[in-house]
Formats: structure tokens, C-alpha cells, sequence
């Protein structure tokens, strides 16, 4: 056990591509944890997506051995959060095992909105904000400016900044000394019973369920019989032990360290990330604070595209789910697509990443329908109905009313896109709240909007309207009445349900007549004509059609054009592998995503 | 009719018929669509390139693949752009090859490079056919192609080939953007006036890294149309039958007796052999062992079915052919019977003539006819002597590529 007043637990925490992860990579030379010779860029992403997207996803922890300039070593535990505002819960726990936060900020980009949101919660957990100033070695640099959107922004005084280059390594030996001095050390009762929080977990095909933890109070070592409190679940410890960053077991766990937990565990979903563990018998009676239930966002419907592919797929996700158990799903059947999943998701990117994630790593080839959001329809039988996917809306004669989440929405900009932003919100139902200046570069602008309008590309089309300078934050503020209808679509006059959505009813007729257009566009000529119809409760709003193809020949085949010809056959077939086949008609998977490009 | 030869026990086995094509790679200029391998001017390859394709063509004749050639086609580029030289490569490869007491001898050629005299010292070495690319009879649609030359000359080059005595073909290409219905009629009723007895008819394809498909993207030319070039292919095959010059295959035209035999090789399955690069061969599993061994080549893998035939393509530069006129071919491909049939069929598919009940059962692939058939692309029908056959339908022409698909994906069921 270490002594709790020569820890630090901090984490870093930055808007995306600040260079969070670079920083934490050099943090780990420095600190020798990792030798030179075996770094490798982003050490604390291990999945591919992160590595390619530049972004993390899973949160990680390190102890690393300081020795200040002090003379003294010190132990600190670095946590590293997601970054991305569909993981703002697993981030609020990561943030709650710390004492202290590196606020980076980038010296060439200044305050985004995730910087805000961010501090926010590290302020909100009480944590100690030290700010850094990252990425000093840019030309473009311009860390006076920063400091000054650090405190106008947020009110953190930014004079004594750490300036920092996750590149050189400039400066991040004054960020550990700044860790050090300014971090309080992690209070606790050592004679208290056990209580830990888990701020993350993750599944090891050899030995379970792995939790990360910190303990508040109390100590935790293998052979104890120990009890994760909201889920209720009882645990043999197998192994305790700390990351560095590979598994070093340790005889126990005491007062503010940090470490993981062998459980052995075979189900995820009974180690809740925000719970409590505590002594099985005798244990702490009250759970450390701000527990929830972790609740999709998002939904969407996997099928594969390959029919037969179905029982794979399920496999899959049962796999995944076991380092995941965020993401959640059911079977669903469509008629034109056949056997999938509802699947539920953290968010859009969250849904991004496991759709690609089950695409690599389990080969299989996948169709997702346009994200939809939990519906609450109110029946005029008074009922309540939560609806996941637009083919589950009741017949629109038994329906009362239908509630849709709504956002809190904060966008970062500078004042040259004020007049871009209030166009998009206005096209996206959104309500102005209020706006002010944070600083002469930067206005914080802040908004009430459907969450179904925000998954509709808005966050693309922020960024290409604002040259990619805005940035976008959001919480979910509850559920309002919307007049929602559900838009069918029609190919060759049969409805394709996967093609259906919920809309609010001023927008159907607009939406509706960019939709069939842009399916046009994207529905090959097939050998016959295809109409296309867009119709609200069998009265149809928008038509186009797909003229019958008329002529596809390569004419010219001749000795080595033989070869050059099959091979394009063979294209053209595997094109067509990766189209969905409905009824008689070839439609290629984007159709089922254009919805949410009709703003375009 | 007996060859005492062939009787003979100390002749030997039966020479194989190959046929033989040579690719003459120059251009006076590059045209706009075209990406086959030919350069524009490169005059000091020309006499160099010459003697390289006849050294080539002398090397595989060592292993009896040139000592029974029915047809011999020299295509390019433009192989009149050489010339006197192309006169010597004629005659060197006639002194090479045993061509055929009736072979067909082609030489392709474009408008700018026909000349009457070299036209008639051709005709004078053997020459029997040439190939003229016309394109279009319309000076508007020449230049959208990036044609060096205007209608005017084409006229005069056809003049020449009907004087010279020697059959010739045109080709023709429609749906091109900005070509009207009118343009193209005009074009086609002067085809059927010119004295050619062959005609090729191609829809354009944008072909990627074309100046076409640089154009196409940058918007400043429009992307075929293909309604339009659907018509004009509906067009062209009426105004030629009328003509007398059936369509015999998807893109060719000719008076009875007058189709291209180079061609039907490429599309029955017969060999042949390319010298020059970017020229592919073709040949016999049997044939290719025999070069491959000889050769250091690498031989055809175990497989079952066994390789059938091997197909190669020569990828080198004209600087480096000229050089090494017999280096390794790049990666030959190895087809094993079930693939030559299918391909087989695929090709028959591209005919007038269709396949016949038998190659289409070897091939795999009645099912996937059937389907065609419903469709209304294929159809099947009964020859006077009982035979059936699958045909192409007139839709079937128009919609190739999915007849052509079928065919050559089928997955037979009864195969493991």
C-alpha cells in the first residue's frame, strides 16, 4: 500500500484532437514507465479505431513512479477519459477517482466547447484544474490569447499555465511538478469498511471481468467476498493489482490508489461503471454518490447484409457487449431487410464505432438504418409506449400524443458564424436560449432542440458551415410533445419499412420531397422503372422515379480486354453483394442512410 | 480431301492453329476516350520496335506456335504511322509464321496515316483487310473524341481502301456527348456507302485516366448518355441489317462471310498469340507448359478441375520492350476447365451464333440462362438440324453486361 499522501490521481481532460493522448504517451516516457524503445503513438488507445481516429474510447489507467524536484517519489495515477460527448458519463466516474485535472488546451484552436463542458465537470467533482497549453510548437501558437480564453471562458486563472508540447516534450516535466504541488493528495478512512468506485471495465477472455477502480475508503485485497452495491452483485476477488500499464498484482489496494480488480465474472453487465464496491458482510451503507443507470441514446437497426449471416452477428454482439455493455439490442425483423438488431447506442459516433468494430473484428458485412431516438407515444387509452424504431409507431388513430427527448445544446464559434449557426439551428427545430461573448474570438451559444434533429447530420453540417471552427456540446434535458408523424417510403408501390421515420409534421412534406429526390440519385436504374413515394398515413406527398436502364454493355472485348472485362463483371457482381435486395430491386446500403444527408 | 502429311507416321502430330496479333504502340496524337498502350511520336522507337517484334515472333515460333497461323491482325495504335517499316514487318513476320494459304491478314489504320501508296505496298506483301477508325462522319463529334483528323480525310482514307482492292472495316462510336440522332444517321448511311463490308459500332465508355474522364469529372464535357447511346445502337443495327450487314456480335456488323476472323478466335476460344507490348495471349494449357518450360515461366498450379488455358500479358514499356523484347510475362492467368467453359460461354453470349445447349450445361450455367431468359435477354432456339441454342435477344444486346455476368458468376449447384 502506498501512503495516500504521496498520491496523485489526475486526469486529463481536453476538447478532441487537443493532444491528449500524445501528451499522456510522453508522460510515460518521462516517467520511464515505458521505455523509448517500445513506445508506439496513442500507448493508452490499444484499439485500432482509436489509434486510426485519433480519439479514446475506453478509459484507461497508468501508475507511473514520479521523483519530483523535491528529492521525494511520488506515485500518480493517470486517468484517461473518453473524449467525446456521448461518453460524458464514463467520464464524469473517471473524473470522480481524481483529485486534479490537466486541462489541455490547444495554443492554436483555444477554448472549444468540449474544453467547457469539461471543465465544468471537473469543477462539479471538485477536482483542481491545472490548465496546460498544449501544442506551444506550432507556428500558429498563440498561447497569450488561450490564456486569456481560459479565463474569460471559464474563469480558471490561466497566469500560471503549464505550456506544453505533447511533440517536444516541452514542458511536461513543469505539468508533473504542477501535479504535485497543486493536486491535493486523495483523503480517506483507512479503519472504514471497503468503499471503491468503478470507473470502468472491461472483459479478459482468461480471466473475466476486470473492473478499475479507486478506493475511498478501506482496502481490498484478493480473497475478500465483496459486494458491487447498485447491481448487487457478490464477488470473490481473485486478484487486485495496478496497470503500469500492463497488470502488476499487488498484495492490496489501499486509500486513494488506483487499480484493477480481478472479479471473474463472466457477465459485464453485473459491473456497472459508477458503482460502489463495498465488504460483502459489514459493508459501507451508503454508495458513493452519482450512480446511473447508463441508457442509449440512440438506436438504430443492424442487419446483415448477408441474410445467412444472421446467427454471426448475434454472436458478435454478445461478444462485444462483454466489453461493452453499454450498447444494447434485441432482435428486430423487416420485411425488407430481413433478421437484425435494435441496437441501442451512447451516441452517434458510440454507434459509428461498434458498427465498424463488429465489421472487423467479426467479418461480417452490415447495413444500419437511420438512427432514431427513444419516442414516448401516449395512446389514447392513456398508455404509455416507448418506441425505439419508426415500425413500431401504433396506428396514428389510437395515438394521443408522442414525446421526443429533448437537448441542451452549447455551440462554441467565433463571431463570424453567429448568422451560420442561427441558420442551421432554425433548420433543425432548434430554440434560441441566449448567447454571450466569451471572449472577442469566441461566442458561446446556447440552444433547446430535438435530439432526432441533432442526429440528423447536424454535427457535420456545423462543422462544414463553420469551416470546422464550431463546437458542439450537449445533455439531454427531458422529454417535450412534438406533433411527430411517420414518413413511409415506397419503391415500385410496395412500402419498405426500413426505409420509414418519425418526423415533426411541418417538416414531413419537405423532408419527404428531398428524400425521394435524393434516393433517385441513389437507387441504380434497374432493368424496370422504379417509383418512388414518400406518403404519410397512405396519402402520398412526394414522388420521382427511377427511369428502367436501357443499355449497359461494354462492347469492346478483344484478347487482354478478356481478363480486364471478367475482372469488372466480377466488381460489378460484388457491387452488387453489397447491395440490399428488396423485392425485386437492388438498393445499395447508403438509401437506407439518406435521411439524414436531406439538409445537404 | 487428304493431307498426306498428317497420315504420315513420321510427320508428327498436327500443327495447332494460333492466331497471331502484333501491337504497334505509336500515334500521331493520343485521342481524348482512348487507353489502350500507344504513345504519340516516339519516331526513334519506330525502326527499333520493329525489329524487337520480329525478333519476338521468331522466338516463339521455336516452339511451333506459329506453324499454323489462320489469321494474323497488326493493331495498335496506329500501325500505318510506321510507315515503311511496317511494310518490313509484314514481311518479316509472313517470312516468320506459316500463315494459312487463306489467312486473314489486317492491319488496323486511322484516317491521317492512309496513304495509297503504303496501302497498296501492304496489299502487295499479302494484305487482305484493313480496319480504318473512322469514328464519326461529323467534324463536331471528332473533336469531342480528340480526333486528329476531320471527316473529310476519313472520306478520303476510305476512298483509298475501296480503290485498294483489299476488304476493309470502319469503326464507329456512338452516344457520344453531344452527338445528335440526326449526326448519327448520317454517319451510319454513309458507312453503308463507303465500300466497307465490315463495321464496328462501339457505345463510348469513359474509361478512367482518359482526358475524357478528366473532362467528365471537371464537368466541361457531359457523361454519355446512355438512353442515347441505346438508341443509337438500336439505330445502327437497323440501318445496317437493312444494309445487308447483319450484326454477327454485340458490336459487329458485316456482310455474310465478310466477319472478322481475328475476332471470332477471341470470342469461340481459339489461341493466339501477342508480340508487342501490352499484347495478351492466349493458349492452351498444353501449348503455355511447352513455352513455360523452354521459358523459366511459371507452370500452370495442380488444380482439379486441371488448368485449362493460360492467358498473359506483356506489361512492359516500349523503352524496356525494345530493350528486352523477351522478358517474363507479368502474372499469367491460369483458367481450369470449369472457367474456360464458362468464359467460353460468356463470349459465344457476345455472338449472334449464342452457345449451344451442350457448352451452356459444361459451363454451368442454365440456370442462370433461365433466369436471363425470363428476363427477356436471352432466349432459346431450335436450328434446323433440331440443334438448340441460347441467343442473345435484341435487349439482350443492349443490357450485355448483365447477360455476361450471369454467365460468367454462375455458381453451378451440382459443383462442390
Amino acid at each position: 500500500m502506498t501512503d495516500p499522501t504521496l498520491i496523485r490521481n489526475f486526469s486529463i481532460i481536453a476538447h478532441i484532437d487537443h493532444g491528449k493522448s500524445t501528451l499522456a504517451d510522453r508522460v510515460l516516457q518521462l516517467t520511464h514507465t515505458i521505455e523509448d524503445r517500445d513506445m508506439v503513438e496513442q500507448v493508452l488507445d490499444s484499439m485500432d479505431i482509436e489509434r486510426e481516429r485519433g480519439i479514446t474510447i475506453k478509459a484507461q489507467a497508468v501508475r507511473v513512479l514520479y521523483t519530483a524536484d523535491d528529492g521525494v517519489e511520488y506515485t500518480l495515477n493517470l486517468i484517461d477519459t473518453p473524449g467525446h460527448v456521448d461518453f460524458t458519463y464514463e467520464v464524469s466516474r473517471s473524473l470522480q477517482a481524481c483529485e486534479g485535472a490537466l486541462l489541455v488546451v490547444d495554443a492554436t484552436q483555444g477554448v472549444e466547447a468540449q474544453t467547457v463542458a469539461n471543465a465544468i465537470m471537473a469543477m462539479n467533482a471538485h477536482l483542481e484544474i491545472i490548465p496546460l497549453i498544449n501544442k506551444i510548437d506550432l507556428p500558429s501558437a498563440d498561447p497569450e490569447r488561450v490564456r486569456h480564453e481560459i479565463e474569460e471562458a471559464l474563469a480558471i486563472p490561466a497566469d500560471e499555465a503549464v505550456l506544453a508540447s505533447g511533440k517536444t516534450g516541452e514542458g511536461v516535466r513543469e505539468a508533473l511538478e504542477a501535479v504535485v504541488r497543486l493536486v491535493p493528495h486523495p483523503v480517506g478512512d483507512p479503519q472504514a469498511p471497503l468503499k471503491a468506485l468503478i470507473f470502468d471495465s472491461f472483459f479478459d477472455a482468461y480471466r473475466g471481468v476486470v473492473a478499475l477502480i479507486r478506493v475511498v475508503d478501506g482496502h481490498i485485497n484478493a480473497g475478500m467476498k465483496v459486494s458491487l452495491m447498485a447491481a448487487g452483485t457478490i464477488v470473490d476477488v481473485e486478484e487486485v493489482g495496478v496497470r503500469r500499464p500492463a497488470h502488476v498484482p499487488v498484495d492490496r489496494l489501499g486509500v486513494g490508489e488506483v487499480g484493477y480488480l480481478v472479479t471473474g465474472l463472466k457477465d459485464t453487465s453485473l459491473v456497472k461503471v459508477g458503482d460502489t464496491v463495498t465488504l460483502a458482510k459489514h459493508g459501507a451503507t451508503e454508495p458513493l454518490p452519482g450512480y446511473r443507470e447508463i441508457k442509449p441514446m440512440v438506436y438504430t437497426g443492424l442487419f446483415p447484409i448477408d441474410g445467412d449471416q444472421y446467427p454471426e452477428l448475434r454472436d458478435a454482439l454478445d461478444k462485444l457487449r462483454l466489453n461493452d455493455p453499454s450498447v444494447i439490442y434485441e432482435p428486430e425483423s423487416s420485411h425488407a431487410l430481413g433478421f437484425g438488431f435494435r441496437c441501442g447506442f451512447l451516441g452517434l459516433l458510440h454507434m459509428e464505432i461498434i458498427k465498424e468494430r463488429l465489421e472487423r473484428e467479426f467479418d461480417l458485412d452490415l447495413l444500419a438504418t437511420a438512427p432514431s431516438v427513444e419516442y414516448h407515444v401516449y395512446t389514447t387509452d392513456g398508455e404509455m409506449i416507448s418506441i425505439h424504431s419508426p415500425q413500431d409507431m401504433p396506428d396514428p388513430g389510437t395515438v394521443d400524443r408522442i414525446e421526443e427527448p429533448y437537448l441542451k445544446v452549447t455551440i462554441l464559434v467565433p463571431p463570424e458564424f453567429v448568422g451560420a449557426i442561427m441558420e442551421l439551428t432554425e433548420l433543425h427545430r432548434a430554440t434560441f436560449v441566449n448567447m454571450q461573448y466569451l471572449s472577442g474570438t469566441t461566442v458561446e451559444m446556447h440552444y433547446e432542440m430535438p435530439l432526432s434533429e441533432l442526429i440528423m447530420d447536424f454535427f457535420d453540417q456545423l462543422k462544414s458551415r463553420t469551416r470546422g471552427y464550431a463546437s458542439l456540446d450537449y445533455e439531454v434535458t427531458g422529454y417535450r410533445t412534438s406533433k411527430l408523424v411517420k414518413l413511409d417510403v415506397l419503391l415500385a408501390g410496395k412500402p419498405v419499412d426500413a426505409l420509414s421515420f418519425i418526423v415533426h409534421k411541418d417538416k414531413a412534406f419537405a423532408r419527404g420531397k428531398m428524400l425521394t429526390e435524393k434516393l433517385r440519385g441513389i437507387i441504380p436504374r434497374q432493368m424496370f422503372e422504379v417509383p418512388i413515394q414518400a406518403a404519410i398515413g397512405g396519402k402520398i406527398i412526394a414522388r420521382e422515379t427511377v427511369r428502367a436502364m436501357r443499355k449497359d454493355v461494354i462492347a469492346k472485348c478483344y484478347g487482354g480486354d478478356i481478363s480486364r472485362k471478367r475482372k469488372l463483371l466480377e466488381k460489378q457482381k460484388k457491387g452488387k453483394k453489397r447491395m440490399k435486395q428488396v423485392g425485386t430491386i437492388e438498393v445499395p446500403q447508403e438509401a437506407f442512410m439518406a435521411i439524414l444527408k436531406v439538409d445537404d | 480431301m487428304t493431307d498426306p502429311a498428317a497420315s504420315s507416321p513420321l510427320a508428327g502430330p498436327a500443327p495447332e492453329p494460333v492466331s497471331l496479333y502484333v501491337h504497334v504502340p505509336f500515334c500521331v496524337s493520343k485521342c481524348a476516350y482512348c487507353d489502350f498502350y500507344s504513345r504519340a511520336g516516339g519516331e526513334a522507337l519506330r525502326r527499333p520496335f520493329v525489329d524487337a517484334a520480329l525478333f519476338e515472333a521468331g522466338h516463339w515460333s521455336h516452339y511451333d506456335l506459329l506453324d499454323d497461323v489462320p489469321t494474323l491482325y497488326i493493331g495498335g495504335g496506329t500501325p500505318t504511322l510506321l510507315g515503311d517499316d511496317l511494310v518490313r514487318l509484314v514481311r518479316g513476320l509472313i517470312e516468320t509464321a506459316r500463315l494459312r494459304a487463306d489467312a486473314e491478314l489486317t492491319v488496323e489504320t486511322n484516317p491521317e496515316t492512309t496513304d495509297a501508296a503504303l496501302v497498296a505496298a501492304l496489299v502487295k506483301e499479302g494484305v487482305n483487310r484493313f480496319s480504318l477508325g473512322v469514328q464519326s462522319f461529323d467534324d463536331d463529334v471528332l473533336r469531342t473524341l480528340g480526333r486528329c483528323h476531320d471527316a473529310e480525310r476519313a472520306r478520303a482514307a476510305t476512298r483509298i481502301l475501296r480503290d485498294s482492292g483489299a476488304g476493309f472495316s470502319i469503326d464507329l462510336i456512338c452516344g457520344v456527348p453531344g452527338q445528335t440522332t440526326a449526326s448519327w444517321d448520317a454517319t451510319l448511311e454513309e458507312a453503308v456507302r463507303c465500300g466497307a463490308r465490315h463495321l464496328s459500332v462501339y457505345p463510348l465508355t469513359v474509361e478512367e485516366g482518359t482526358p475524357l474522364d478528366a473532362a467528365v469529372r471537371a464537368g466541361t464535357v457531359p457523361a454519355p448518355d446512355p438512353d442515347d447511346a441505346a438508341d443509337m445502337m438500336l439505330a445502327a443495327e437497323m440501318a445496317l441489317a437493312a444494309a445487308g450487314m447483319p450484326r454477327y456480335e454485340v458490336a459487329s456488323y458485316a456482310q455474310p462471310g465478310h466477319e472478322s476472323r481475328h475476332n471470332l478466335v477471341y470470342w469461340t476460344g481459339g489461341s493466339y498469340l501477342g508480340v508487342g507490348p501490352h499484347a495478351a495471349s492466349m493458349l492452351t494449357a498444353e501449348q503455355y507448359r511447352r513455352v513455360a518450360e523452354g521459358e523459366g515461366w511459371a507452370t500452370p498450379p495442380a488444380s482439379e478441375p486441371p488448368c485449362a488455358r493460360a492467358r498473359f500479358t506483356r506489361e512492359a514499356s516500349l523503352e524496356e520492350y525494345v530493350r528486352r523484347p523477351l522478358a517474363d510475362p507479368g502474372p499469367v492467368e491460369f483458367l481450369d476447365a470449369d472457367e474456360t467453359a464458362r468464359e467460353d460461354a460468356m463470349l459465344g453470349l457476345r455472338t449472334t451464333a449464342g452457345i449451344t445447349a451442350a457448352q451452356a450445361d459444361a459451363a454451368g450455367a442454365v440456370e442462370a440462362l433461365v433466369g436471363l431468359a425470363e428476363q427477356g435477354l436471352v432466349r432459346v432456339t431450335e436450328s434446323a438440324d433440331g440443334e438448340s441454342r441460347w441467343r442473345t435477344t435484341e435487349q439482350g444486346w443492349l443490357l450485355g453486361n448483365r447477360v455476361f455476368e450471369a454467365v460468367w458468376t454462375a455458381e453451378d449447384p451440382s459443383r462442390p
